[in-house]
């Protein structure tokens, strides 16, 4: 069955009933919920990263150095996200 | 009973990887304004890597001292 489908359903159908609803289904859902809250925030950042970076002056068109401009820094906000994250965890201090 | 004690703990585990992950966002937020002056390369320079890693390490020495002197306050 796939979970997240049926997952309100179960949710209020298992509320009512009495063995409640599946902890393990609960548990993905919020897992599935909690990855795309984290990828959207994370895009919208990189959105006005790169905006402020690429578009400095809006033109009628991207132009092929804007697109290039916008895809490393894609490249580069995922690597600096990763380089504050060793820095933060597993480095010695 | 055991369920609600497994679902605790599982609520705990993605607090605390929420917490991480806001941390990590915020301060590569910050640190990305610090640090990457210019527009950016194929490559980070060695300069803008240091940069980095000192930026994300000085803001949290520095939350240390803050949460001491507010503490210190009470």
């Amino acid at each position: 069955m796939d979970p997240f489908s049926s997952s309100s359903s179960s949710l209020s159908s298992g509320a009512s009933g009495s063995s409640g609803p599946s902890a393990e289904a609960m548990m993905d859902q919020l897992k599935a919920q909690l990855a795309q809250a984290y990828a959207e925030e994370f895009l919208e950042t990189v959105r006005s990263k790169c905006f402020e970076k690429c578009i400095t002056k809006p033109g009628t068109s991207l132009s092929g150095s804007e697109s290039s401009c916008i895809s490393r820094c894609v490249e580069r906000y995922i690597e600096a996200t990763g380089i504050i994250g060793r820095a933060l965890f597993s480095s010695p201090r | 009973m055991e369920k609600s004690e497994e679902l605790q703990q599982f609520l705990e585990q993605e607090k605390q990887k929420a917490m991480i992950s806001e941390m990590v966002g915020k301060l590569t937020n910050v640190c990305w304004d610090k640090c990457i002056t210019g527009t950016p390369g194929s490559k980070f320079s060695s300069g803008e890597t240091s940069c980095l890693t000192n930026c994300a390490q000085r803001y949290m020495d520095m939350s240390i001292i803050i949460m001491k002197r507010f503490q210190s306050m009470q």
